[in-house]
């Protein structure tokens, strides 16, 4: 699933590397992208001299040296340094890494929210580039392409063999230019082209759905710049046609986070004042700060009732909100403990065009907890469906795949189409959050030890 | 081209500041001096590697120090060249010559440090690894609960020697297994692997190589000779290079002559055109007077000395490969003290077949893909014995081969090469 996707699949991939976790990523936040400290040239006195970094460094340059005269192969200084950036980071924690220049591009894509191009997902199914999903309201979806279309070839190109990497950067383009997709279809005598105007497309991380008429339902996939005006535009919607309005689902599974900055505003919508996270970093003038709440949003009317579903796969931004969330007890959390990830990454442009994501700060909920391999733990522990040992991840892969090609996965709906019995019967989390809502104000929320 | 002019053609300004990075990032005063010796191509690249140190020692969360820092950076370009190459601190390069002597107990498998990963190569057949569960193509992702990042090759080979009865806990992440599996290995003395054989219904011979030593080229000939005495009948054989990741370039030389004689088995080639060196066997050493038809088992754990043989023997027409993509290592490395009592560990040649294929990073294409297999059968539980050789689907697979005859590929193929 490339497209909206192919970043998060790397990190998930890296993740995935790193931690234990099964289909639990870790995420990262990245409180706006710094800027280098330029030190326009003065001259600052040096400070004492170390012998054995000296020496270190002249190792540094032999090493250098000697692969560039006895290397196999032909090797440039910019071939090996970015070896040696990312070998330095990896001295520090998991979340810090180099990102090389094309890395750092699409991380900004990502966090963003949005990127030039045609909308659609598409996969390798079966080795043949498929679309996966057009989505509504963009030029894939209005030319007419379809789930399950088979993509040929890209502007005359054959598709055959080519990565999944290759084809979204083919397919993507400024502004306004076009792209033909060639497209095999069932149906179709022969494959047929469609030509498409590229446009801004919105990457959605918000889903909705509407459950007994009266309940919201509203998941986050990740962090980015559009996630909270997202979600305030359902939580409008939902307060305007849903009457009564009984309550919230707040779903931050298999969440891995985002931006710092959206998990503050993501929580600061459900409460009117208050400390909603702080940060610490090694000089406290710098990465030290408090996020507090402000009043008059959507989702502080009336206190409606509230319920937030983590899981081992939600970290960091997703933790802030959780964790701010029941610490105020503002609402009820159910599901499985959480990933445990309490530190913030900032992303530091280099000059050349690749970046470096650096652990800078730790960060605290409001009771004054540190996220940091504890995670949160839910008020309600309720296990999501266990995935059979053995079982291919290309198998579940592919199942999931192809509800979403039916438009059967549970955000695949239209947000005003109520959820069916049997969806909430494959999801035992969800169902645990309806029942409590249904039957407001549940008993543990009066149990809770209360925090400073 | 006019901006890539300026930039390798740095400013006075520009390299005060460079100056005054590296004193801040490393606290040296021969920085400087060293980098303005340096060409400008690696003042670049060094001038990155300052800034990205400088960052880190002012922002990271909790104070680093730059001995640690540039140890993982020599670690890291040392990792990006391919897998093979390897930096060893003092301490590991004084290991590193110890263990040249062989461990006192080991888990019998070959590892490499590849694309960020501790990888498994191959697992020697019934040893403590393979007992455990590790099967080659797994990643290795924790040892004792610690996390594997960075480390090289060969300090992911250390880590698997010790005295016998260590315990290990491994965490590996397998290919298409959603989860991590978690796998205890004992370590123990480890016999150098013997050559197995036997004969198969319809008088095929079946050897297994489970790894190189050097007496693997006599007891194979030992083994094809004995078949071609007793079984005047003698109808294939199928030689097993599976998950087979150990041995010389030697070793391998010496095997692949007993079926190709003279013929070049493989050539090795350095960065300069004078560093060409042709290796070929003797005439003498051939066991099959006349042609029998031979299939080599082939797969993702068959590597280095083995590829070699395999691929001598399909360039030559002497054999078709059966299985899987081969994994595609072969380099001649050389050992380089630092002077600071470190070393590299570095690949300075490439091993390629006769017809010209470089080994490492292609690996080879067999004639015949192995028939897909269900996903359950690849996975087989820990401690599960070893199929008998004649249930092995793949063994199956290569009777049937053999007795379909020889493919007019293959006779095509016998006139192509050289």
């Amino acid at each position: 699933m490339a497209m909206v996707t192919k970043n998060r699949t790397l990190i998930s991939i890296l993740a995935a590397l790193l931690v234990p976790a099964v289909l639990g990523f870790s995420g990262d936040f990245y409180p706006g992208h710094t800027q280098t400290l330029r030190l326009k040239g003065q001259v600052l006195e040096p400070a004492e001299e170390r012998p054995r970094d000296d020496e270190s460094l002249k190792v540094f340059a032999q090493v250098i040296d000697l692969i560039e005269q006895n290397y196999v192969e032909p090797k440039t200084g910019k071939d090996i340094i970015y070896g040696a950036i990312e070998g330095a980071v990896s001295t520090l924690d998991p979340h810090s890494s180099f990102l090389t220049p094309e890395e750092f591009r699409e991380l900004q894509i990502e966090t963003k929210g949005r990127f030039s191009g045609i909308g659609i997902e598409i996969t390798l199914k079966d080795r043949i580039l498929t679309v996966v999903s057009p989505i509504e309201g963009t030029p894939a979806f209005r030319g007419g392409l379809m789930a399950g279309d088979q993509i040929v070839k890209i502007n005359g190109k054959p598709t055959r063999n080519m990565t999944l990497t290759e084809a979204v950067r083919l397919i993507r383009g400024p502004q306004g230019s076009k792209v033909t997709l060639t497209i095999n279809r069932q149906g179709f005598p022969q494959p047929k082209d469609f030509v498409i105007v590229r446009e801004i497309i919105p990457i959605r991380s918000v889903k909705a759905r509407v459950i007994d008429g009266s309940i919201g339902y509203i998941r986050l996939a990740n962090f980015q710049d559009q996630t909270s005006e997202d979600l305030r535009n359902y939580l409008q919607k939902m307060r305007q046609r849903l009457k009564p309005f009984k309550g919230l689902i707040l779903d931050l599974r298999n969440d891995p986070g985002g931006l710092l900055e959206q998990a503050v505003q993501v929580a600061d919508e459900f409460l009117s004042h208050g400390l909603i996270v702080y940060t610490q970093g090694r000089s406290p003038k710098e990465q030290s700060m408090h996020f507090y709440a402000r009043p008059g949003q959507e989702g502080e009317f009336r206190n409606f009732p509230m319920v937030v579903l983590i899981n081992e796969g939600s970290a960091s931004a997703s933790e802030i909100v959780a964790g701010a969330l029941k610490d105020r007890k503002r609402a009820v959390v159910v599901g499985t403990k959480s990933f445990g990830k309490g530190s913030v990454q900032t992303i530091i442009p280099l000059e050349d065009g690749s970046a470096l994501r650096l652990t800078t700060a730790l960060y605290y909920t409001p009771s004054g907890q540190t996220i940091h391999e504890k995670g949160i733990i839910p008020d309600i522990t309720v296990k999501d469906p266990e995935i059979p040992d053995g079982k291919s991840l290309q198998v579940l892969r592919d199942e999931a795949l192809e509800r979403h090609m039916r438009k059967e996965g549970l955000t695949d709906k239209p947000w005003n189409q109520p959820l069916t019995k049997q969806e909430l019967e494959r999801d035992p989390v969800l169902a645990e959050g309806v029942e409590i809502i249904r039957n407001w104000p549940p008993p543990t929320l009066a149990k809770q030890p209360s925090s400073s | 081209m006019q901006s890539s002019f300026k930039k390798t053609s740095p400013t006075p300004v520009r390299r005060r500041r460079l100056y005054v990075w590296l004193i801040l990032a490393l606290g040296s005063l021969a920085a400087a001096s060293l980098l303005l010796a340096a060409p400008a191509e690696n003042y670049e690249a060094l001038r990155l590697a300052s800034e990205a140190f400088y960052e880190i020692s002012q922002k990271y969360v909790a104070p680093k120090s730059g001995e640690e820092m540039l140890k993982g950076a020599l670690r890291g370009m040392m990792n990006s060249l391919d897998p093979d190459s390897s930096y060893l601190t003092p301490a590991e390069y004084q290991e590193y010559q110890k263990g040249t002597l062989g461990p006192a107990a080991e888990a019998g498998m070959e590892l490499v440090f590849k694309d960020h990963l501790l990888t498994v190569v191959s697992v020697l057949d019934g040893g403590p690894a393979y007992r455990a569960g590790l099967r080659p193509g797994d990643h290795i992702i924790k040892i004792n609960g610690q996390l594997i990042r960075n480390i090289t090759t060969q300090e992911g080979v250390r880590r698997f020697q010790g005295t016998a009865g260590t315990k290990l806990k491994v965490q590996v992440l397998r290919n298409d297994v959603a989860k991590p599996l978690d796998l205890e290995i004992i370590l123990e003395p480890i016999r150098p692997p013997l050559v197995t054989s036997q004969v198969l219904q319809g008088n095929i011979l079946y050897a297994r190589v489970p790894g190189f030593t050097d007496d693997t080229p006599a007891q194979l000939a030992q083994v094809m000779d004995d078949a071609r005495r007793r079984l005047p009948a003698l109808r294939g054989m199928i030689l097993d290079l599976r998950n087979n990741a150990r041995g010389s370039m030697e070793q391998a030389v010496r095997t692949a002559s007993l079926f190709v004689g003279e013929k070049v088995i493989v050539s090795i080639k350095g960065r300069k055109p004078d560093t060409v060196q042709i290796y070929r066997g003797k005439e003498r050493d051939i066991v099959f007077k006349t042609p029998v038809n031979v299939v080599v088992l082939v797969d993702q754990g068959t590597a280095r000395a083995a590829e070699i043989v395999a691929a001598s023997l399909q360039n030559h027409g002497q054999a078709r490969l059966l299985g899987n993509k081969s994994f595609g290592l072969c380099g001649i490395t050389r050992v380089m003290p630092l002077k600071d009592g470190s070393a590299l560990i570095m690949t300075v040649a490439h091993c390629y077949t006769p017809a010209g294929l470089k080994i490492t990073g292609n690996g080879l294409t067999p004639d015949v893909e192995a028939k897909k297999l269900e996903t359950a059968a690849l996975t087989p539980a820990p401690g599960s014995p070893s199929p008998a050789v004649d249930q092995d689907p793949l063994v199956k697979q290569a009777i049937d081969l053999i007795k379909q005859g020889r493919s007019e590929a293959l006779a095509r193929k016998a006139s192509t090469p050289e």
